[in-house]
């Protein structure tokens, strides 16, 4: 009994010296950051090979430590330290991103009416130099401006994403869309239209008579906050009389739209732009 | 003699076991990795069937890309299924391992997938991976790493022209 008490013993010291010689064979520090020096400690000789995400490096190595330089550890996340030589051991190490470097800023849509809730939609993934993306909590400013119009908000990134909604402003233009973290920031341009004709000033009159056609017109098309409708847009004119319909899709040109329509004595004429319906106009008889 | 017979029989099925388990273990790491996605958790937008079951397929054929290229050194299978970052970092794995002479084999025992994040136009989604992998590192022949972990990744992907690609894939302690 004592004899077996004494060889468990002896193998269990054997044990315990063993893992000890192990863990002075290869040190590699556990908070290691992407971009800066690391040290591995190792003793004897032989080759150290770190297995990372996005590299591979590969050194011949005599006792002492083994110099990485910030430059050569650029993926962060799960690596592997191996050795082969003298002994041949390995060890898994957690690599962490650095401080924030580049963004990702994704902004849709490019082009949005004005004046519209929540359309335009900005989404930011915070990476550092190495393009590592980094989880700890961020914040991320975002900017939205046109003319004199401005939107700011910041957002605290989560697991690397930082996101908002925003409204268009009133404002037609290209509206500046803008994501930054410290000094790093990013632009996109979201062109902000004019939303459809406001159904208040959409307004048609008679501009003349050319032969046996009536020419009509319309006032400057403008949306509700007062922007102009953009040049190409579709305006529809319907002209109603006994002998039946006349129609003439026409664009906007220079703000205003115009179509000939032929004559008659008595007609109902009506506009439209898409789902917008203008003023109605008689001609002929009364108007 | 009987029982002699009958430990040299069994002898001869443990080591027929033992040679059949890593075998079967390599035929296996070539197919599929089983995949879960649960997409309860995802914020601002919920996720459509279709994405779903587009997302499992593209984010399944990836590890598979992975596991092909890291074993063989090659890039193609990554260029199908990665882009962006993704694509940088482990095109630049391959080609460390290949100037290097390294290979590294895994095999994949499947992945939990949460969707923690999907884009208000649906154009981007973001996975927390957990992952249960096998991994070798080898030097030639020789193994110079060989481990089980359960991993966890973070994933963005993106559309592309007829699939989902990964952009970013990384891993991290927690």
């Amino acid at each position: 009994m004592r004899k077996a008490i004494y060889i468990g013993l002896v193998i269990a010291l054997c044990w315990f010296a063993a893992d000890c010689a192990r863990a002075a064979e290869l040190r590699v520090p556990q908070n290691a950051v992407a971009g800066q020096p690391l040290s591995i400690g190792t003793s004897g000789s032989g080759t150290l090979y770190l297995v990372g995400p996005g590299q591979v490096i590969k050194k011949e190595f005599k006792s002492g430590s083994v110099e990485i330089k910030g430059e050569e550890l650029r993926s962060a996340g799960r690596w592997i330290a191996a050795i082969r030589g003298d002994s041949n051991q390995s060890q898994v190490f957690w690599v962490k991103p650095g401080k924030p470097g580049k963004l990702n800023f994704l902004a849709r849509p490019s082009r949005v009416p004005v004046a519209r809730p929540n359309v335009i939609s900005g989404v930011t993934f915070v990476f550092d130099q190495y393009q590592n993306l980094i989880l700890d909590p961020t914040p991320v400013n975002f900017n939205l401006s046109v003319g004199g119009s401005r939107f700011t908000k910041s957002v605290t990134s989560r697991e690397g994403v930082a996101w908002i909604n925003s409204a268009s402003a009133p404002k037609a233009g290209a509206a500046q869309f803008v994501a930054s973290v410290g000094d790093t920031s990013v632009a996109r341009v979201v062109q902000q239209v004019a939303a459809d004709p406001c159904e208040r000033s959409f307004r048609m009159h008679v501009a003349g008579h050319a032969g046996n056609r009536t020419i009509v017109e319309t006032d400057p098309i403008r949306d509700c906050s007062g922007n102009p409708v953009p040049d190409g847009t579709i305006v529809t004119f319907i002209q109603t009389d006994k002998t039946g319909k006349s129609t003439v899709d026409a664009r906007i040109k220079k703000g205003t739209a115009r179509a000939e329509l032929p004559a008659s004595d008595n007609a109902t004429i009506t506009v439209a732009a898409g789902v917008v319906l203008g003023n109605e106009l008689h001609v002929g008889g009364r108007q | 003699m009987k029982l002699a017979r009958i430990l040299i029989l069994s002898a001869g099925v443990a080591l027929a076991i033992s040679g059949a388990v890593p075998l079967l273990e390599r035929i296996f790491a070539d197919t599929k990795p089983a995949m879960q996605l649960n997409v309860k958790n995802a914020q601002p937008r919920e996720v459509e069937d279709v994405t779903q079951n587009a997302i499992v397929r593209d984010y399944t054929l990836a590890w598979q890309a992975i596991s092909t290229s890291l074993a063989n050194n090659t890039l193609q299978p990554l260029n199908e299924n990665f882009a962006g970052f993704a694509l940088d970092k482990f095109t630049q794995r391959v080609k460390d391992q290949k100037q290097n002479g390294l290979t590294t084999r895994i095999i994949d025992h499947g992945h939990k997938v949460d969707a923690i994040f999907y884009s208000p136009d649906g154009a981007a989604i973001e996975l927390k991976d957990t992952a249960s992998i096998e991994t070798q590192v080898l030097d030639g022949s020789t193994v110079i790493h060989s481990g089980q972990a359960q991993i966890h990744y973070y994933a963005v992907m993106t559309g592309a022209e007829d699939r989902w690609k990964v952009r970013v894939l990384e891993s991290t302690a927690q």
